[in-house]
């Protein structure tokens, strides 16, 4: 019976992603919203307007239901490394828990404090301090960010890390190269700024949804215009981190960026279509039903004009004798670890490099045992391993061109409204505020699909190169993982009920100082900041 | 004394600004550009709102 089951290797990694992909559902809103927050609050502050103040508490009545309902999805997954990552967490955890325990201590503490002051402080505090406490709120939720993204930087690109045989696991060699890291600073800006593009969106979509209905027109007008402004720079700004990243995955990752443009074969000339559409098939390792456009693929990728880029095929064959010497590594450390003797760490550390690939490779051996493989079935082991090495490439290719599909349809919307704004024509274009307002989930949708190229794109590595995701979850039955995953999906189905339910009747009632409506009935368990009237109560 | 006071705060905070934009360029540009980039776009968001201010109350002049 082999060690390690697939099946529940798979429920792992479907629960990993339910939970992470719910969970991001609310991240990217918090992380844009407290900054346009810090920027209506900062236009208060400088114009001493009543309608900015309530313009700040308004949207920062809708944050904190968002808030409330991610962390709660979020305290899970940190405890999930423990229960479905095991060995993931045994390899890797010296390394991966530094930033997890640093964003708990430090960035979600304060996150946590200035939120209670920001919301309670409106009558405690000066304009100045109140106001510096809500860039704080900001500044900690995209901290919060930073060091789950850091975090995942080492997975991707692990660097300031190596691995010691006599503990078998990797451990520190420098705090700064893991913070530092080049994939971790572009895929922090790059997520950063997707989530503002979600803020804004969200922003502008209700206050269109005020102006179609003729409700608190002045208040919408201005949200509309400062967010569309917001967003529109946003959304540049992460077309230009995207590059960067796919720059980076180009030199760090080759299988990973040839999989998002469905590159089976190195590229030969610069001629080389950039696909727009096409239909992968992992089976036969070609595409079908291709429309490109020609010279756009190498310099996008490479930024220059005649750079090669190596097609997965090539790739997996460039593997083999990685793979070989992966299994040398492997079969060595297991010497290593019952002899400890000079001569089995010194034909380790010769091979240590590729030990990732070795670790590929046991998923093909017999009875997944290396040592068990006879020179007659090696070809066939390697050559198996090699088709693993790549990921899926038509749910990398799609998640990709979804993603940056919607970024250039919100740079084209942000700035329609941008310039309708500025015209003062903003009510004469319903077909455009009707779009705003069934344009509220797509960046959510854009930063899932970019998290699913991301993560399916570094398969089948959990570490890039060292840790194969299949050796990296924990060892439980079947029917414990079902019965996980059915009760996550349900906690978390409540989650995103509970979300839309308070987000859509808080939004609908708008802002209570226009309005002057008594509190909703039925509101009397809610948190205060969460009541209807408290935006009213709290400057009458 | 609190002119003093505050010529020194602001230079304190002009140090700490000087020694972070040298540190994170050298070793973080992307971190550098996020700081920079996101201190304008929230700036140039609030010079929008102003902006519709101004619009609005030559729109009532005018009128």
């Amino acid at each position: 019976m082999p060690l390690i089951d697939p099946t529940v290797v798979d429920l792992s990694r479907l629960q990993f992603a339910l939970t992470a992909l719910y969970h991001f559902l609310f991240v990217p809103l918090t992380l844009g919203m407290t900054m346009l927050l810090a920027a209506m609050e900062t236009t208060y502050v400088i114009t001493s307007k009543q309608v900015y103040k309530d313009m700040t508490q308004f949207w920062g009545k809708l944050f904190g239901i968002n808030f409330a309902i991610g962390v709660a999805t979020g305290l899970t997954m940190e405890f999930e490394f423990g229960t479905n990552w095991s060995m993931f967490s045994h390899f890797v955890g010296d390394v991966f828990g530094t930033p997890l325990a640093i964003e708990g201590l430090m960035a979600f503490f304060m996150e946590s404090t200035f939120i209670g002051l920001m919301f309670f402080g409106w009558d405690r505090l000066s304009k100045p301090a109140h106001l510096a406490i809500t860039y704080l709120v900001a500044l900690a939720s995209n901290l919060s960010a930073l060091w789950i993204l850091i975090a995942n930087g080492f997975m991707q690109d692990p660097e300031g890390a190596s691995f010691n045989p006599d503990t078998m696991r990797m451990q520190f060699n420098s705090f700064v190269q893991l913070v530092f890291s080049p994939d971790a600073q572009a895929k922090f800006v790059h997520t950063s700024i997707a989530g503002f593009v979600t803020g804004a969106m969200f922003v502008m979509g209700v206050s269109a949804y005020f102006l179609l209905t003729n409700r608190h027109k002045e208040f919408a007008a201005r949200s509309i215009r400062m967010a569309a402004v917001f967003g529109l720079i946003s959304t540049l700004a992460v077309v230009t981190l995207g590059d960067a990243l796919g720059r980076l995955d180009d030199l760090l990752q080759p299988t990973k960026i040839a999989a998002i443009e469905g590159l089976w074969h190195t590229t030969t000339s610069p001629s080389a279509p950039w696909l727009l559409a096409a239909l992968p098939n992992d089976k036969t390792q070609s595409n079908s039903l291709e429309i490109g456009i020609p010279y756009v693929l190498t310099p996008l990728i490479t930024h220059t004009l005649d750079k090669p880029i190596p097609g997965l095929i090539d790739l997996e064959s460039a593997a083999g004798p990685k793979i070989l010497n992966g299994i040398k590594a492997i079969n060595a450390l297991q010497q290593y670890s019952t002899t400890h003797d000079a001569a089995s760490l010194a034909m380790f550390k010769q091979y240590e490099d590729d030990m990732g690939y070795g670790f590929l490779a046991q998923q093909n051996a017999p009875n997944q045992d290396l040592n068990a493989i006879t020179p007659a079935e090696m070809p066939a082991v390697v050559q198996q391993t090699e088709l693993d090495t790549v990921p899926n490439v038509f749910v990398t290719f799609w998640a990709f061109r979804i993603m940056m599909f919607l970024g250039f349809y919100f740079i084209a919307l942000f700035a329609f409204m941008a310039y309708f704004s500025l015209k003062n024509q903003l009510e004469n274009n319903r077909f455009l505020l009707k779009l705003c307002t069934i344009s509220i989930p797509a960046p959510i949708l854009a930063c899932e699909f970019g998290w699913i190229t991301a993560e399916a794109g570094r398969q089948p590595w959990s570490v890039y190169g060292w840790l194969p995701t299949f050796q990296a979850a924990s060892s439980h039955s079947v029917g414990y993982m079902v019965f996980s995953l059915i009760g996550f999906t349900l906690l978390y189905s409540l989650f995103i009920a509970a979300e839309l339910y308070l987000m859509f009747k808080y939004a609908r009632l708008g802002p209570q100082s226009h309005d002057h409506a008594a509190p909703v009935a039925g509101t009397g368990a809610l948190p205060m900041f969460a009541k209807p009237g408290f935006a009213a109560k709290s400057w009458e | 004394m609190k002119t003093f006071a505050k010529f020194l705060g602001l230079a304190v905070v002009l140090f700490v600004a000087i020694a972070l934009a040298v540190l994170c360029g050298d070793y973080g540009p992307w971190y550098f550009a996020w700081l920079v980039g996101t201190t304008m776009i929230i700036l140039i968001a609030v010079a929008s709102g102003v902006l519709f201010d101004t619009q609005l109350e030559t729109q009532k002049k005018g009128s």
